[in-house]
Parts: C-alpha cells; sequence; structure tokens
C-alpha cells in the first residue's frame, strides 16, 4: 500500500517527518536495547501509582479547562454584557503564564505559611494546622486547578473560532426546531476545534515537570526522571517513556477521528453571524463571573503575586541582565515559531494533498513530540544529534551548532502546535479549490501558493503565535540544549525559582508574561478580524 | 518587509555569535546554578587570566556529554552531589587525572579511587528541630526518626530526590538492606505530610508548627540565617541543627560532596586541571564556606567562622563512593516504602 503515490514532494514531507520522529526513536532504541531488569521492580511498586496520578490528572485538568474554555467561549460570542469586549481578549491572557511560574506563586500564597491562611490565623484566633481546615495547595487538585487556568486557551480559543464561523441558519434551524442552539448547533459543530484543544492540554499536561516537581505528584513524567537520575538508569526511564507514548498514541487517534467525523467544508457566501443577545441583569452577572473566574485564578492573582515580589526583592533583581536575555528569548522565539510553522505547513498540506497513508500516518506520529517529557525529548536528539555526527561527520560552530540543534529540537516538541492550527485551516478549504487550479493547469506548488496560503495564513498566524508563546516559555529543552554561557528568561527563572529564590526570578517572570501578551492581544485581533470578514461578507 | 527580515535576521545572528573561541577558555558543564559558582570562576580568570563559559542544566549534562562524543566541547564537569558525579564515571566520561595538589588537598574517601573525580567541597545531612519542643538529647541518630513517638512530627523532602536518596544510602551502608528497609518504613510512618517542597520549605513547615523535626542539607540553614528576606530569616529563629550518629563508637554524620572532574575529550586539559587545582587551593576553600556554608575538603583549611558557630562535628568516613553505588538499591527501597 506504500508502494504508489510517491512524488518529489511527499518524498520531501516523508523525509522531514523521519528526521523529526528519529529523536524519539533513539529514546526507544535506547529503552528496549537497554537493561529490563528494572521492569519487575517498577511493576509492583511504582509504575500503577504513576499511571494512576497520570490518569487522574488527565482526567481532572481536561475536565476542569473544557468546563472554563467552552463555557467563556460560548458566552462572549453569543451573550452581551458587562466586560464582554474586554474578555474577548482577556481570556487568552492566562495562555502567557508558564505552568511552572503560576505553582511557584500559588504555593507560596497558599500554603501554612502564605498570607492567605496567616490571615485567616490571625481573623479566626487559630493557633495551628490543629485548629481548621484549609485547601493543601500541593496536591493532586491543587495541580489540576493551577494547571487548567492556564491551559484553558487552548480550548477557549479554538473553540470561539469555532463558535464564530457557525453560519446564523444553522441557529436559525435550531430556533424554528425550538432545540437548544449551543447542544445541537455550536457544540457539535465546534467539536473539531474541542478536541483539537482539548489533545493540546492533555499533552501538555501529561508531559509537564515543573508543576508535578514541585507539587510532589508522582505522575509518569516524575517517575521518567526517578528513574533515570535515581536508578541511573536511562534505558528504565525511556522504558516509562514508552508507557507515556502509548497515552499519546490514543489522544491523538481520538481527535484525528473526531476531526475525520467532523470533517466538513465552508461554503462563504451570503452567512451572517447571529447578533449577540441582550441580557437581564441576573444572567448579566452569570455571565460576567463565568468570564471572570478563570482570568482571576489563571492571570490576574499570580501576576499580583510576581508584582509583589518585583517590590519586595528590588534590590537583588538584576534589571540589565534581564533586559539582555529578553532579547535574546524573543528573538529565539521568533525564529523558531517561523521555522516551525513552516515545517507543518508544507507537511500538512502535502499530508492532505500528496500523500499515500503510510506517509500519512507517518507525518501524524511526527506530533508526538509535544507529549513527551522535554528533557527525555532532548536526551533523544542529544543522541541522535551526536549519531548523525558520527555518521555525516558535520562540522558546525559549537555555537552555530548549538541554535541549529535547539531549532530542530523545538520543531520535534512545537510540530503538534502548528499542525493542530494548520490542519484545521485546510481541512475547511473545498477539495474542489486545489482541484479547479490543477485543471487550470497550474502545478502544485504554484496551486499551494495561489489557493492554499492565502486561506489559511489566519491559521499559520495562529499557529505561529502559539509556537512563539510556547518557545518563550520553554525550559527543560533550552535549558540542556543551550549553548554556552546563553540565558532566556524561562533558563533565568528556572536558576533561582528551582532555588525557591522567588524574588530575584519574580522579574524575568513577569517579564515573560508581558512579552507573551503582545502576540496574545495580536491573536484576539486576528480572530476578531475573521469572524468580521464572514459577517460582513 | 523583506529589508526589515534581513535587518532583523543580522541583528539576530550579532547577538548569538559571540566573539571566536579563543583559546584560553575553558568550557564547563555545570550542575550547580550560574550565581553560586560564579564568583569562584571570577576569582579564578582574575587570577589565571583565563575565561570560563558555562552551561548550566540539572538534568542530562552527562547524556549530552556523552552524545557529543570526541567532539565535546566540555573541559570541565562540575556537580554537586556525588550521585550525579558517579554518573559521569560511570558513562566513562571522565579523564584520569595526575595531580598531586589534588591528591594533597582532598582526603582519600571524598575522591574516586582511579583519580577521575574529586570532592570540592561538603555538606553534611543534619536534622533540624524545633528547639522549643524537642529536648537535648532526644535525637542524636538518624535511626531515632523511626522511633514511633515521632509520629505525625516529621517533614521531609520527596525521597526521590538525590540528597534523601544519598541519606537512604548511608543508612542502607550501616545497616544492611533488611534493617535499613525496616527504618525507612517507620521513618515515612512518623511524616506529617506527603513528601514536599524543598529543604527551606521544611524549616519553614517547622516555623509554622506542621512539623518538629526535618532533615536538611547543613548550608540551607546559613542561606535561611542570612536571607535577603526578612520573613526567611524569622524561620530558623526557633530551629536547632543536631549532628547525628555522633557518638563515640558511632559512624559520624553523613556529608555528601559538591565536586567535579575533567571531560575525557576535553582539549584544554591544562587549563581544566588548573580550575580543579584553583578550587581546592585555599583561597577557594574558604569561599565555599563564605558563600554558600559549605565545609571545605582540603583539611588544611578551617570551616568559615559562621560554620564554626553551629558546632563541631565527627563526619562518616565511608568512601563517599559507596553512596553513588548504593544509589540505585536505596532508590527501590524509597520506592517500596512509598518514601
Amino acid at each position: 500500500m506504500f508502494l504508489y503515490n510517491w512524488n518529489s514532494s511527499s518524498t520531501l514531507a516523508t523525509f522531514l517527518a523521519t528526521l523529526i520522529i528519529a529523536p524519539i526513536i533513539a529514546i526507544f532504541l535506547s529503552a528496549f536495547l537497554g537493561d529490563t531488569s528494572l521492569w519487575p521492580h517498577l511493576f509492583s511498586t511504582v509504575l500503577p501509582r504513576y499511571v494512576y496520578n497520570t490518569i487522574v490528572l488527565m482526567l481532572g485538568v481536561g475536565l476542569l479547562s473544557l468546563f472554563f474554555g467552552i463555557s467563556s467561549a460560548w458566552v462572549v460570542t453569543r451573550y452581551n454584557f458587562f466586560g464582554k469586549k474586554i474578555f474577548e481578549w482577556a481570556l487568552l491572557l492566562p495562555a502567557a503564564v508558564p505552568a511552572y511560574i503560576i505553582a511557584y506563586t500559588y504555593t507560596d500564597f497558599l500554603e501554612y505559611a502564605g498570607p492567605v491562611q496567616g490571615l485567616l490565623r490571625e481573623i479566626f484566633n487559630w493557633n495551628d494546622s490543629a485548629d481548621y481546615w484549609f485547601p493543601e495547595i500541593r496536591s493532586m487538585s491543587g495541580a489540576i486547578v493551577v494547571m487548567s487556568c492556564v491551559l484553558y486557551p487552548y480550548i477557549y480559543m479554538m473553540t470561539r473560532a469555532s463558535f464564530l464561523t457557525v453560519p446564523i441558519s444553522f441557529y436559525q434551524t435550531s430556533l424554528i426546531y425550538g432545540r437548544n442552539s449551543f447542544f445541537s448547533v455550536a457544540l457539535p459543530l465546534a467539536r473539531p476545534g474541542i478536541f483539537a484543544g482539548l489533545a493540546l492540554v492533555l499533552m501538555e499536561t501529561i508531559s509537564d515537570f515543573g508543576t508535578v516537581e514541585y507539587f510532589a505528584l508522582e505522575t509518569l513524567t516524575l517517575g521518567v526522571f526517578n528513574v533515570w537520575l535515581g536508578m541511573n538508569s536511562l534505558s528504565g526511564a525511556a522504558q516509562i517513556s514508552s508507557v507515556l507514548f502509548i497515552f499519546v498514541v490514543a489522544l491523538l487517534t481520538i481527535e484525528y477521528l473526531a476531526r475525520r467525523r467532523q470533517r466538513f467544508h465552508e461554503i462563504s457566501s451570503g452567512q451572517n453571524m447571529l447578533e449577540s443577545e441582550i441580557l437581564s441583569n441576573s444572567k448579566n452577572f452569570i455571565c460576567f463571573l463565568i468570564c471572570i473566574t478563570p482570568i482571576l485564578l489563571g492571570f490576574i492573582i499570580p501576576v499580583l503575586i510576581l508584582l509583589n515580589f518585583v517590590f519586595s526583592g528590588f534590590s537583588v533583581i538584576n534589571f540589565q541582565e534581564i533586559f539582555r536575555t529578553t532579547f535574546t528569548s524573543i528573538s529565539l522565539a521568533f525564529f523558531g515559531a517561523l521555522f516551525v510553522m513552516l515545517i507543518s505547513f508544507l507537511m500538512i498540506v502535502i499530508s492532505n494533498y500528496k500523500s499515500n497513508n503510510f506517509q500519512k500516518a507517518l507525518i501524524f506520529v511526527a506530533s508526538c513530540g509535544y507529549a513527551l517529557p522535554g528533557t527525555i525529548l532532548a536526551v533523544g536528539i542529544v543522541i541522535f544529534v551526536g549519531w548523525l555526527n558520527k555518521i555525516i561527520h558535520f562540522h558546525l560552530s559549537y555555537v552555530a551548532g548549538g541554535f541549529v540543534v535547539l531549532i530542530f529540537a523545538y520543531t520535534t516538541r512545537f510540530l503538534a502546535v502548528g499542525n493542530a492550527a494548520i490542519r484545521s485551516g485546510v481541512l475547511k478549504i473545498h477539495p474542489n479549490a486545489m482541484d479547479a487550479s490543477a485543471t487550470m493547469g497550474t502545478g502544485f506548488f504554484k496551486s499551494v501558493r495561489k489557493i492554499i496560503m492565502p486561506l489559511i495564513f489566519t491559521n499559520f498566524l495562529i499557529g505561529g503565535i502559539l509556537v512563539f508563546v510556547d518557545i518563550l516559555k520553554e525550559l527543560p529543552i533550552t535549558l540542556l540544549l543551550r549553548p554556552f554561557n546563553f540565558e532566556t528568561l524561562a533558563t533565568y527563572v528556572y536558576q533561582y525559582a528551582s532555588d525557591e529564590l522567588l524574588q530575584e526570578s519574580s522579574f524575568a517572570a513577569l517579564i515573560i508574561i508581558v512579552a507573551s501578551l503582545g502576540p496574545v492581544i495580536f491573536l484576539n485581533s486576528t480572530i476578531q478580524r475573521v469572524s468580521q470578514k464572514k459577517q460582513s461578507n | 518587509m523583506k529589508t526589515k527580515f534581513v535587518n532583523i535576521l543580522i541583528l539576530f545572528i550579532t547577538t548569538f555569535v559571540p566573539s571566536l573561541l579563543l583559546a584560553n577558555e575553558i568550557n564547563i558543564y555545570s550542575h550547580r546554578q550560574p550565581f553560586l559558582i560564579n564568583p569562584f570562576l571570577e576569582l579564578f580568570t582574575e587570577e589565571t587570566g583565563i575565561k570560563t563559559n558555562v552551561v548550566y542544566s540539572k538534568k542530562g549534562l552527562a547524556q549530552r556529554l556523552k552524545a557529543e562524543g570526541d567532539k565535546s566541547p566540555a573541559d570541565v564537569i562540575l556537580t554537586v552531589d556525588i550521585g550525579r558525579l558517579y554518573i559521569y564515571d560511570d558513562l566513562d566520561l571522565l579523564a584520569p587525572i595526575n595531580s598531586k595538589k589534588l591528591l594533597n588537598n582532598i582526603p582519600i574517601y571524598l575522591r574516586s579511587p582511579e583519580n577521575t573525580w574529586f570532592g570540592l567541597s561538603k555538606r553534611a545531612r543534619v536534622i533540624v528541630v524545633n528547639k522549643n519542643k524537642i529536648k537535648d538529647g532526644e535525637i542524636t541518630r538518624i535511626e531515632d526518626l523511626a522511633d514511633t513517638k515521632w509520629k505525625g512530627k516529621i517533614c521531609t523532602r520527596p525521597g526521590s530526590h538525590v540528597y534523601n536518596r544519598g541519606i537512604m544510602a548511608s543508612v542502607l551502608a550501616a545497616l544492611g538492606e533488611e534493617k535499613a528497609e525496616q527504618w525507612a518504613k517507620s521513618f515515612v510512618n512518623n511524616l506529617a505530610k506527603r513528601p514536599q517542597g524543598n529543604d527551606r520549605a521544611q524549616v519553614k513547615a517547622i516555623y509554622e508548627g506542621e512539623c518538629d523535626i526535618a532533615l536538611i542539607n547543613n548550608y540551607y540553614f546559613g542561606k535561611l540565617k542570612f536571607s535577603e528576606d526578612p520573613e526567611q530569616r524569622k524561620w530558623v529563629e526557633n530551629v536547632k541543627l543536631i549532628f547525628p550518629n555522633q557518638g563515640e563508637n558511632d559512624r559520624g554524620a553523613h556529608v555528601n560532596i559538591s565536586g567535579g572532574g575533567i571531560a575525557k575529550y576535553s582539549k584544554n586539559k591544562e587549563n581544566a586541571l588548573a580550575l580543579l587545582e584553583f578550587l581546592t587551593s585555599e583561597k577557594a576553600q574558604k569561599l565555599y564556606g563564605e558563600i554558600n556554608f559549605e565545609y571545605p575538603v582540603n583539611p588544611k583549611v578551617l570551616p568559615s567562622l559562621e560554620l564554626q558557630k553551629w558546632g563541631e562535628f565527627r563526619e562518616d568516613n565511608l568512601p563517599i563512593i559507596k553512596i553513588a553505588e548504593l544509589g540505585p538499591l536505596s532508590q527501590k527501597i524509597i520506592d517500596r516504602v512509598g518514601w
């Protein structure tokens, strides 16, 4: 079956996909060629715990993010209420806050010694922890809440984009039949977007190390590190990673199937958006509450805590160094994002129009890097690049080589994000468009440039911005693969925060958030523009 | 649009490609945070004129070094904890060094038998207690922490952390697997809450009354005592340190090391050795105490005045390599008892 339909463009895509999968394969080779004697011990002691915790965390974060993301996307799209115009973009703000930073800040804020419990003790005259009950922030539910607070924007964004583009006639039809337009029209039609967002959320959840380490939650990812560093066994660690990998493939498959069954093409003529509905006071307030809660939890409170650290630690913050680092970080993220999106574009377009099933599967698997723990992926890259170096003896200076490796690493890591954005654009293009272009005697690449490029430019932009923000926040890969004397904002924050020196790290953490804000707000205006264009059609 | 893009590209390249690598430089892979090692490196550059370049990461540097093979730019490895140092040796990434200076400056039990790695400073894993609640002499040994009378009184970071794996290995070396596991089980039964947080957080928990007893590395006591943050200074006011296992026939307190070695494929071994020798010199050894409240390995150097104030103690002279060798078994015990 994979013998037919090889052509130059699909060969290129296959080659790229293979390159991107190679580090993952490197890890698995080391898993199964290595020592397998640890399995019985892992099975009988920690593995069930790791798997159980991972599943609970995924379920929790998944459900809460869905709730935050879909409910807020629906009310800001459908209703007119107090603050709606602000909420439209403010709901994206938490995407700028790295999960490990929100974990640090909330722990400091809510733990026994923090200001909240201190105040409560003072007010109620409690002496110690025996006198009252307070939820433990360093717990499973704590992790679920803090992670959902910063991850839900993926779902919000993708769902909202779907809600905005549902033609008014669909809603009208549901009204005629007296059905609930949310459950019978909006939700089913937004399913591809929702699943795309959910898959990203869950993959981030699985691969998270910063938060689970800080909260001492024994998930598979934490287990990978315990085995690798604790038992001095990279192969054992890789074996646990392969359990992780099963989760990821399952996730990606579910997402793929959900999309496939929901594939529909837009025929954009004479469609209008529904006017937002004006609400009574009590409903007004409920909408307000639905939107303010995630923003408060995921953005306002952590930023205020960080600001407080900046003011109290003014003397120990090295501003000059942080500004230099900011420039490095932003340039790196910009070029990284550009590169990732070009590769994504190439691969998805080719996979959609030019590939056989084998190639499609390969390209599909190439997005798995998103869900592996960053450090493990980084080790895979190190192994792969070292191996490549032995075969073809490429000589780059250490500095330039370091950047090539970093950008390659970001591509294996964040391709899933780029692919999700591009794919949702490509799937909406009617197949006839490309066929029509072909009948005009236009070559494939020219058709892509003339037809597809303009139609999915917005998706390209959305994906690019998400990847930009992701790279800006990225920690474990940058930490391990960077050249000498090289700091990004994230590595700068980490060297202090990992030692619980929050004051020293607070300003850099704040800058990460501020630097991500611009793109995030821009993202909103893009989505807005698209919907307006649709309305004016 | 295009020219703008080219401009950005040029700006990007000029930022990222610093001056060509000079001969008189060494490249360091470090597991210690830059802000901790910079004072040493600055002094080193001042004295020798050798510039230093650093990559810092807590994890994976050994795998990076291994994969880079003979093309690796790294000259010196600096790490904390024997568990991490040993990984480099285990992967055969370190060059044996023949240096009289190092042999003289470092006691035999704190360096590798093959002279591939060397301890550069010592830290003691000590018991810290609320001095208002735990009387003198009630706890004198690590073994005492397994006593059921401390049920619900002990806080600790997770067992899988390299520092706790170290103390577990030390107990394992002293008691044997069966008794060590018994100890770990009873110890875990005494915990006030699920293991979490770092060593600082344990002292904080004592201050806030969540528990009365914790295990920390000695230097955290100093870091808190002289913290910029007045809040943190308060935490240490009502705690005291206990150096465990000081009895006449007892083994002494478990100490761990920060250490270093020279990369097998270093192209600059001479300068690399200069750095290691410098780090064991009297000047640098004093700095370890002053900057980070660690004990000198060089027997000719006294601990800093502040460290002396915390009391003298006898350390366990078990060859430090044993701690690393017992690491995997320690981790298994930790997994089994759920620490």
